[in-house]
């Protein structure tokens, strides 16, 4: 019997060993192992076997039923593995394609800038208002103390609609029209565009401001530096960028000034105008209905341009209205 | 404004090197906007004096000259100039001199002669070119062997201020100067000294002042008996030339060279060509002049001029006229100084096209007590340089249209409160004492009095400034505001634009910004019916209407694009739109809008050959987002619409709540061509406002209960619109009918050619409880009879 069942293995083995499918391996299990497999038979008759062989036998048996199993068990590993391994292979990709739909556009410089600057100011408690652009006379220029003889009309470079109507030159009207709606103290900014009739290589007719006003009870111009320096260092993200304020003149601002920063990071270290500032005229104050002795305001203006210009390394003004997708999409 | 340094130095000399200076007077208000030199770099240039001329024995070109430099024997120098002459006095750089550009200059050989240094051209020691080919010629006086550098004076900057408008007081040397004074403190010392230089004959030339308002002051003097021969003298066109103004004869350099020193502007008429009394007066509607510069200007009534019996011969503050000019035949001369008031001239110059430094002056304001100092100065450099018999001063002057000086008070308190900072009594007192204030002392502070050029003091905060000023801005402290520490409003309901616009940019958008004016003629083709607003003044024509609409600039930016090969683009703006409204206080309805352009492919990349052109529904689909992520799909509907600038058949007004809040679609194809573009390309603009309004998310409780979901097919008429079919099944009003949604529509084999086939899945579901079958065969029955009234749907 010993020897009978050393036959049937190494038969299952040759047998196993040439087997390429599932299929036929499992035919060979069948005949083996299943209801009428040889191993099978083999086992049904220890019946006649005596009582002292039978245990002695029937674990023989079952050991070569074991190792057939052993066998077929790893032949058919053998064989998931290699299924396995040729779907793998077939299913394997170049991951270096490009994905699908990935499809970012970006924003504008100017917004990005705006975005910048409407974040800092917000976070330090400046609500965002907006106005018209096609603007009346006495938000543009009576109510900022700008008369129709004053000097300064001639700087602005208007467009005109009609005699009483412009577009808007600043952004200074909001302040105006945020000082007639509402009660101070207040705390504003106002982005937008503003129109220039001017057009070179350094002057686009149209442009972006962001103005800042602030109406407390005694506010000083100590006050109006300490947040306009505040404000260039966080953009710039620059706590050594050096700043200076040099007396200047705006009509609706008294004292007023400009800011020129300079910064190794641009612009060689050299002085660059960045902004103009002030305390906000008394008469300008008196127009909106504000007492003037009781509130002091303070007044900014931010060139929107300049600033994306500088921080963004951009050269040419004009590029931010051509528009070009190869300019516009360094802006992700 | 440009001003030579060492004038101003002869006035007030700190001692701050040309940088100093430059930043000193920038921190004072006056921005300097450039220094230059006057002249290159370069040493041991030398008057020479040039002794012989002979022939080069072997070149044609050259010269050997023997120069005399002021050293013990002359040198000999080969010259390639075809100016050079005996006797001539000319620039004579040594052996061992640096010229500009590091160019040194040695003993050398030229074809075999010895020369011994180099006569020089005025761009070979960095002068502006005077036009002359070869050698500067000095004149004859200059003293030989003397540094060329101290004889023309080059150690000396140009300096150019460019001076903000209420500061006309420093449209001059002096005004320089006093403020120079007021920071530095170094002494202010006038060069000259003032002469009453009135002769004692009567003034010869009547005056008669008909606008006394206009022109409250108006010397005049007759100068008779003069050298007519008299040229300006060398340090005078210097002068000029180094503030930009070109000599044009002693007259008027003089009149010019007082407007640069004190800063009033003068004028000289031809005595012999005038014709009766002078007159100040409004010009007649019509009249003309024919200016200095030869232009002839027609006059409107609002224009102060000076006239005589002939007619106009000025135009009084901005230029003279050509047939009273004093010319080089002149032997009598009436000398002008008036004072004018800035109304007078505010906006002539402009009108006329005629600014000049007289204009600018007299626009911004002039020190109404300058006159009779300015015409003294003027009239006693001219009887130094020509001589001559000089008449009584005549003066018309209304003292009531004079301005007066006032007198403001300063509280000590208000500095501290308006500039944080504590100035002392003393140093406050310095100040206002520099700056040549008349200052009394009173119980809160000062009682302050200006000087007559410093018209643009009028309130207090006025002089807090001149305080701020000289203390120095930068001096000042860093004070952070300090305020109630609040929490801003944060609704949200409300939308905002950067969200809406991130959205855009996440579905390959790329924003863009173009101009608010645009081409008439192209925002007539895209919407011929809007009215829209023109600009007076536009910078050219195709930037001359005010945009009714975004399309005009996103096609534009589309056109630049395709034109740089790029046949895929998707872009957007927002920003407001101009109706033209004359109800409105600006005459136009303003809009705030967001709009967008697609055009090309709908893949950014397409390496796996599914590449298609974007249509309609991509261009929806990105609208949709927009209206989903405003919570306003059940407000919003797209309804089939006509729009000029867009394909009829492809074309969508926005409604929401029943009125129009944008459009999109296709491109009108007979459009493509005049706009510029090319292929297909899709539009949007939407108003912002009907996307700022969201809800506040309030959550339903989900049902346990299994949702029944019914597929239904409709025959329905081809042209039907499926919103249609939508609207007549959601009408049916049950609870249980929780959405329907489209998932085909087929037209073809099996469908009659006058109809198409809409497949919709219907899912039904009740919140509290399971469905009964006959429940939901009851809805449906109701579905199809309303399908059926409404749009004459029947099941397939």
């Amino acid at each position: 019997m010993q020897e009978q069942l050393q036959t049937i293995i190494s038969q299952a083995k040759m047998a196993v060993k040439s087997v390429t499918d599932l299929a036929k391996l499992d035919e060979i299990r069948v005949q083996y192992l299943g209801k009428k497999g040889e191993l099978t038979s083999m086992m049904k008759m220890l019946g006649k076997l005596s009582h002292e062989e039978r245990p002695k036998a029937g674990q023989i048996i079952n050991e070569a039923k074991q190792m057939v199993q052993g066998i077929l068990n790893a032949k058919k590993r053998e064989l998931d593995d290699a299924k396995l391994a040729k779907q793998l292979a077939e299913e394997s990709i170049d991951i270096t394609l490009p994905g699908r739909d990935v499809d970012l556009g970006g924003l504008h410089p100017v917004t990005r800038t705006l975005q910048r600057i409407e974040t800092l100011f917000s976070k330090a408690g400046f609500d965002v208002e907006t106005g018209p652009e096609i603007e009346d006379d006495w938000h543009n220029f009576e109510a900022l103390n700008i008369p129709e003889t004053h000097p300064a009309r001639a700087m602005h470079d208007t467009f005109y609609i009609n005699e009483h109507t412009v577009l808007r030159t600043h952004t200074s009207g909001v302040q105006i029209r945020t000082m007639e709606n509402k009660k101070p103290p207040l705390r504003i900014i106002a982005p937008g565009r503003v129109y220039r009739c001017d057009s070179d290589q350094t002057h686009t007719p149209m442009f972006h401001q962001v103005e800042g006003l602030i109406i407390e009870k005694d506010a000083s111009f100590a006050q109006l530096r300490a947040l306009l320096i505040e404000f260039l260092r966080q953009f710039f993200e620059d706590d050594n960028l050096k700043t200076r304020f040099r007396p200047s003149y705006f009509p609706f601002t008294e004292p007023s000034a400009e800011v020129d920063i300079a910064t190794d990071l641009f612009g060689d270290g050299r002085w660059i105008e960045v902004l103009g500032c002030g305390m906000v005229h008394p008469k300008v104050l008196t127009n909106v209905g504000i007492d003037p002795d009781e509130y002091t305001g303070l007044a900014f203006g931010l060139g929107v341009e300049r600033l994306a210009m500088l921080r963004y390394n951009v050269n040419d003004l004009r590029q931010f209205f051509e528009n070009d997708l190869r300019f516009l999409q360094q802006f992700k | 404004m440009k001003i030579s340094e060492n004038w101003l130095r002869e006035w007030t000399n700190p001692n701050w090197d040309t940088n100093t200076l430059s930043e000193e007077l920038s921190l004072a208000g006056l921005e300097v906007d450039g220094i230059e030199p006057v002249a290159g770099t370069f040493t041991n240039v030398v008057v020479g004096h040039v002794l012989s001329v002979e022939k080069h024995p072997d070149a044609d070109k050259l010269n050997i000259t023997q120069v005399d430099v002021g050293d013990a024997s002359p040198v000999q120098i080969v010259c390639g100039a075809k100016n050079v002459v005996v006797g001539m006095k000319a620039c004579c750089a040594k052996v061992g001199a640096k010229l500009p550009g590091d160019f040194k200059i040695k003993k050398a050989k030229l074809r075999g002669v010895p020369s011994h240094g180099m006569l020089c051209g005025v761009t070979e020691i960095g002068l502006p070119d005077d036009g002359v080919d070869g050698l500067f010629v000095l004149p004859s006086d200059a003293p030989i062997g003397m540094d060329v550098r101290e004889y023309l004076d080059l150690d000396d900057c140009i300096i150019e201020v460019d001076l903000t408008p209420n500061r006309a007081d420093c449209f001059s040397v002096i005004g320089l100067a006093r403020d120079v004074h007021a920071v530095s403190g170094v002494a202010l010392t006038q060069p000259f000294e003032d002469k009453d230089m009135a002769g004692t004959l009567k003034c010869s030339q009547p005056v008669i002042v008909k606008e006394a308002q206009a022109c409250p002051k108006y010397l005049g003097c007759v100068v008779t008996d003069f050298d007519p021969k008299a040229t300006t003298p060398a340090w005078m066109v210097q002068k000029l030339q180094r503030s930009g103004l070109r000599s044009l004869g002693l007259v008027v350099d003089i009149t010019n060279y007082v407007l640069l020193e004190l800063g009033q502007p003068m004028h000289a008429f031809d005595l012999d060509s005038l014709k009766g009394a002078v007159q100040v007066r409004k010009a007649y509607l019509g009249e003309k002049l024919v200016t200095l510069d030869e232009k002839e200007v027609v006059l409107s009534e609002d224009t102060l001029v000076i006239a005589d019996d002939s007619g106009v011969i000025a135009l009084a503050g901005i230029m003279g006229g050509l047939s009273t000019s004093v010319t080089s035949e002149t032997t009598q001369i009436f000398f002008e100084c008036a004072h004018f008031s800035r109304l007078a001239i505010t906006g002539k110059a402009r009108k006329y096209g005629l600014h000049t430094d007289s204009s600018m002056r007299f626009e911004r304001g002039v020190d109404p007590m300058l006159p009779e100092r300015a015409l003294n100065r003027a009239l006693s450099l001219f009887s130094e340089i020509a001589g001559g018999t000089i008449s009584q001063i005549q003066a018309t002057v209304s003292e009531e249209y004079l301005p007066k000086p006032i007198t403001i008070e300063l509280r000590s308190e208000t500095i501290t409160k308006r500039l944080g900072v504590e100035v002392s009594k003393a140093q406050v007192e310095q100040i206002f004492e520099r700056l040549g204030f008349d200052i009394k002392e009173t119980e809160s502070g000062w009682a302050l009095t200006a000087p007559s050029y410093r018209f643009d003091m009028s309130i207090e905060m006025d002089l807090i400034e001149e305080v701020g000023r000289i203390f120095g801005y930068n001096n000042l402290p860093e004070t952070p505001v300090h305020a109630p520490m609040t929490l801003n409003a944060l609704p949200e309901a409300e939308q905002s634009l950067f969200t809406l616009k991130m959205a855009l940019v996440q579905r390959g958008y790329n924003e863009v910004i173009t101009y608010s004016f645009v081409e008439e003629s192209k925002q007539k083709l895209l919407e011929p019916k809007q009215p829209y607003v023109l600009l007076k003044n536009p910078i050219s024509d195709d930037m001359k209407a005010m945009r009714t609409n975004l399309f005009s600039g996103l096609l534009q930016s589309v056109a630049y694009n395709q034109n740089r090969q790029q046949p895929r683009v998707r872009l957007f703006e927002s920003g407001l739109v101009f109706y033209k409204n004359d109800s409105d206080p600006t005459g136009a309805t303003q809009i705030p809008m967001l709009g967008g352009v697609i055009t090309g492919n709908k893949s950014a990349s397409g390496w796996d050959g599914v590449e298609r052109v974007v249509d309609f529904f991509d261009l929806k689909g990105d609208v949709e987002t927009l209206i989903r992520m405003s919570h306003q799909v059940e407000n919003i509907r797209f309804e089939a619409c006509k729009h000029p600038a867009l394909h009829p058949g492809q074309s969508a007004s926005i409604m929401k709540n029943g009125e129009e809040v944008g459009i999109m679609g296709q491109l009108h194809p007979s459009l493509v061509k005049p706009i510029g573009v090319s292929g297909k390309v899709y539009l949007f603009q939407i108003h912002q406002d009907a996307l700022m309004t969201m809800q506040v998310p309030a959550a339903k409780v989900i049902s346990k209960f299994p949702e029944v979901q019914r597929d239904l097919a409709f025959l329905v008429d081809k042209d039907l619109a499926v919103q249609a079919l939508i609207d007549s099944i959601v009408a049916v009003e049950s609870d249980i009918l929780k959405s329907v949604e489209l998932f085909d529509i087929y037209r073809g084999d099996g469908v009659d050619a006058s109809q198409k086939s809409i497949a919709l899945t219907l899912k039904i579901q009740h919140q509290d409880r399971t469905l009964q079958d006959d429940e939901v065969d009851a809805l449906i029955s109701d579905v199809l009879a309303s399908a059926k009234q409404a749009v004459n749907a029947e099941l397939r």
